[in-house]
């Protein structure tokens, strides 16, 4: 391996992405990717347009409602008006959700008579519906427990779905996004550089000249890892500084564990120059292969271990799994390095890494298809 | 001394090249001439070692039978494969390529090579570009440039494919001035194929190829000396022959005056061995009379800008009815803007455009008149996932031809031109020669009075671009259609009734062809005469 000539390769592939502008992409597609998704993938629900019709106008009643007033959750309305036309005012999309306190809610309720709140949730989402539904649910039996009403005699709450209100998607998405741009940028980085040089016919250059497999992969790759190297830093402050992330664990982890994982990205491109002949084709193949796997198998929509069968085996061969499980360590938990699973899982990528570039330069050849 | 021994090479299942044997001597120059796909890129891919192999390679003692064995000796081979400026990065600087290649090619930088890389851009005459990126400089400088670092790292072995392809006749004689130099100074094999014959009887050895094998072989003189007992002047004959413009090539003895043949004439005296004897290729005649003398389109000072540059400047040009008008230039001297303006691809930024004797100043005027006029673009643009029936067929109705005509007019066009075997298949696997006759058939399906043709000879061989020319004569005479074509080929200029010379975007000259020999009654060749205009 000559020095010289990895550095001339290095120098020419600066150059190029400096004058071709492509040296924007490794910054400004993840950046994109995480803002865009991480402020537009919500799962938690906020401001909820409620109207309330006060049938009772009580001191608890009048309790209630301030309490739903005083929660970031729900948007109130207070009026008066009949069920029909609150319900029409749903069908209009005017309001998400409706609340009637019966007449009399507060009496019944101190007796411990049963009586009954009338909720009606806009359920034009589902997912949505269930989760305004049991934010509701939470606010009545806060109240219930304030008042000391037996809530169990007198509304039916289902406790369980309180947890909810306290997880913040970004925590759940962010550091998933991480592990997405991470794989997608580097590999279409390097599917990109290679594909140029065969769409072009430059890369004659490597085929007729004494430059080896090595140095041409070793000079091509270094360049974008270089790059994408700097980003670590940049994605990390975003994380951090816009998203509000807490980091509880090593960050010598996560940057050692990024490193790692760039270098797989990389062998992922490597692969998919190996087979594409121009440049679109690679784009799309390296797409294919990273964008949809490593959002559906990164444990951020769903957990891995909760997933069975096929779908089980498939989270465990994608590399995703391995790095995300590290960075929410990194951010959420913070065992670091104590934890054997972490060390084990660096180890795994690291041999991922290595096993694609080794296949890589086997299949790479100096000679026209 | 490099030693070829049974070479073949072999792309998927089709055999490209097959038992290759022949020998090159140190300071020897080699030409490999032939059709297009005759095996010559394949071979020189081979020597190279950028492609699988069968046989053995040998250069000097160093034998190698595969791409990985010749890993060893690629410090000592310099090769420039086909396509202009296909090895330079477009966005590098002329300097920054020199550095890149000198740093790949681990040069000992030293004054020797400081010396050397100095006397090689003077000879290619880019020291005063050093700044310019690759993708702003001409074709023609661009492979120069190609060369230079080509040559950069003194190569014994230097294989170069068409470097001079598609390049003007200036730029050509300066890049064979420098291949000349270095063969004489340091003793390098080089092996070169050309499409130029002119640049091909200068080279020590030449090998002809057909088919993927080497059909004759020895110096320009031999090879011409061996073929003359089989070229006539033109004659009729009923013995097997093929005539092409003024000449008659007959295997068997005619009573008629011999003709001095060329290199190209050897294609043609191969195809008769092969008994690849030329269809006739015949239009039948239109019904209506043709008007001679009318002036179809006129331009007055038509002038392009592309930001500060001047793509054509105050051009005037005027085509003729039944007139082969050619229009002639270097890379870049502005030819192709000027045909899409005529077309309405582009429009003018400054002059006036008359087309039958009508201004044409929005597209509507256009609208109206597409029906006379036909185009053939630099690459034929068909459609590669159809078949050439199906391509005729799309094209047919696009100009509401209906289905029963088109069907009649395919059938005739495909017997007349000489594709009706190739209907049902799909253009990418065709000959470019078949492909261009297909796309000529393709833009007169509406009867046009107006044919413009960009570059359409370009890349296609010896015998089909002939046929070709002898196809545009029958469309003159026998339709009285008009046709502007472009050209780099000087040589074809003399098929042309008359001939504009572009230079920079100006035009530099405008005469009939045997005017142009009698200013310059010293030229042996058009491509003298246009030299005199360059310089």
């Amino acid at each position: 391996m000559r020095l010289r000539v990895i550095k001339a390769y290095f120098i020419k592939e600066m150059i190029e992405l400096i004058r071709t502008k492509m040296i924007m992409m490794p910054y400004v597609m993840p950046l994109l990717i995480v803002i865009l998704f991480g402020y537009g993938i919500k799962m938690q629900v906020t401001g909820v347009r409620t109207l309330i019709l006060d049938n009772d106008n009580s001191q608890i009643s009048r309790k209630l409602i301030l309490k739903f007033e005083h929660s970031k959750y729900f948007t109130t309305t207070l009026k008066n008006m009949s069920e029909k036309d609150a319900l029409r005012e749903m069908k209009k999309a005017n309001t998400d959700a409706i609340i009637i306190i019966p007449s009399s809610f507060q009496k019944n309720s101190l007796k411990g008579v049963k009586t009954e709140i009338g909720v009606f949730i806009d359920a034009s989402f589902p997912s949505r519906a269930t989760t305004i539904g049991n934010y509701i649910q939470g606010v009545i039996l806060d109240l219930a427990n304030d008042f000391h009403i037996d809530s169990s005699g007198v509304i039916n709450i289902n406790t369980r779905n309180l947890f909810n209100q306290a997880l913040r998607d970004e925590e759940m998405i962010v550091p998933g996004l991480i592990g997405m741009v991470f794989l997608i940028a580097p590999a279409i980085m390097t599917a990109l550089l290679i594909a140029k040089e065969k769409e072009e016919g430059t890369i004659f250059n490597f085929y007729s000249s004494s430059v080896s497999k090595v140095e041409f992969l070793v000079a091509k790759l270094s360049a974008i890892f270089f790059l994408v190297s700097i980003n670590i830093f940049i994605v990390f402050l975003v994380s951090s500084y816009l998203f509000d992330l807490p980091f509880r664990g090593s960050f010598f982890l996560f940057w050692l564990a990024s490193e790692v994982y760039v270098f797989v990205a990389l062998g992922f491109g490597l692969l998919v120059s190996i087979v594409s002949s121009s440049q679109i084709v690679a784009i799309i193949v390296t797409l294919m292969l990273t964008i949809l796997p490593s959002f559906m198998y990164s444990g951020m929509i769903m957990p891995i271990s909760s997933m069975s069968g096929e779908a089980f085996v498939l989270a465990h061969i994608y590399p995703v799994m391995y790095y995300n499980h590290i960075i929410y360590d990194t951010f959420l938990i913070g065992q670091g390095f104590d934890s054997s699973t972490n060390i084990l899982y660096l180890l795994l990528l690291f041999g991922y890494g290595i096993v694609l570039f080794i296949s890589g330069l086997l299949l790479l050849k100096k000679e026209i298809k | 001394m490099l030693e070829v021994k049974n070479l073949a090479v072999s792309h998927k299942k089709k055999i490209a090249i097959k038992n290759l044997n022949f020998q090159v001597n140190d300071g020897e120059i080699l030409g490999f001439i032939g059709a297009d796909g005759a095996g010559k890129s394949s071979s020189l891919n081979a020597i190279a070692g950028v492609i699988k192999f069968d046989g053995e390679i040998i250069y000097n003692g160093f034998s190698y039978k595969s791409p990985k064995e010749v890993q060893k000796v690629k410090q000592n081979i310099g090769y420039m494969p086909q396509g202009i400026g296909l090895v330079l990065y477009k966005t590098l600087t002329i300097k920054e390529h020199l550095d890149f290649f000198t740093d790949i090619r681990d040069i000992k930088i030293d004054k020797a090579f400081l010396d050397y890389k100095k006397h090689l851009l003077s000879m290619a005459g880019l020291e005063r570009f050093l700044d310019r990126r690759a993708g702003d400089l001409s074709g023609g400088m661009m492979q120069k440039l190609s060369l230079v670092c080509t040559m950069l790292h003194r190569p014994k072995l230097l294989i170069l494919d068409e470097p001079t392809t598609g390049v003007d006749p200036l730029s050509r004689i300066e890049l064979w001035e420098i291949l000349k130099q270095s063969a004489k100074e340091f003793n390098t094999i080089s092996i070169i194929s050309t499409a130029y014959m002119g640049e091909a009887s200068k080279m020590d050895n030449i090998l002809l190829f057909d088919e993927g094998e080497i059909i004759a072989r020895g110096s320009s003189k031999q090879l011409i000396d061996e073929i003359k007992p089989f070229v006539y002047d033109k004659i009729e004959t009923d013995k097997k022959h093929i005539t092409i413009s003024d000449t008659t090539y007959c295997l068997e003895n005619l009573e008629n005056h011999h003709q001095e043949p060329t290199l190209e004439s050897l294609f043609f005296v191969n195809a008769l061995k092969k008994d690849r004897l030329l269809p006739k290729l015949q239009i039948s005649k239109s019904k209506e009379s043709i008007d001679k003398n009318i002036v179809v389109m006129k331009a007055t000072k038509i002038t392009k800008k592309f930001g500060d540059f001047y793509a054509n400047k105050d051009v005037d040009c005027e085509l003729k009815s039944g007139e082969i008008l050619g229009l002639l230039g270097a890379n870049g001297a502005g030819k192709t803007t000027f045909i899409k303006m005529l077309l309405g691809l582009l429009p003018l930024d400054g002059g006036e455009l008359e087309l039958f004797d009508k201004k044409i100043k929005s597209s509507e005027d256009r609208n109206k008149l597409k029906s006379q006029i036909g185009y053939v673009s630099q690459h034929f643009a068909l459609y590669d996932d159809m078949t050439v029936k199906e391509n005729m067929m799309f094209f047919a109705s696009i100009h509401k031809i209906d289905a029963k005509k088109s069907a009649q007019l395919i059938d005739s066009y495909s017997k007349e031109l000489g594709f009706e075997r190739y209907l049902d298949e799909m253009p990418k696997s065709l000959p470019l020669g078949i492909n261009q006759r297909f796309s000529l058939a393709v833009s007169i399906l509406h009867e046009p009075k107006v044919l413009f043709l960009d570059e359409p000879t370009s890349g296609v061989d010896a015998i089909a671009r002939a046929q070709f020319w002898e196809l545009l004569k029958e469309l003159k005479e026998k339709r009285g259609i008009s046709i502007l074509i472009t050209t780099h080929y000087m040589s074809e200029a003399e098929f042309c009734d008359r001939v504009v010379l572009l230079k920079d975007g100006q035009k530099i000259a405008d005469d009939e062809v045997e005017n142009f020999y009698k200013k310059f009654p010293n030229a042996n060749s058009f491509e003298e005469i246009f030299l005199e205009y360059y310089r």
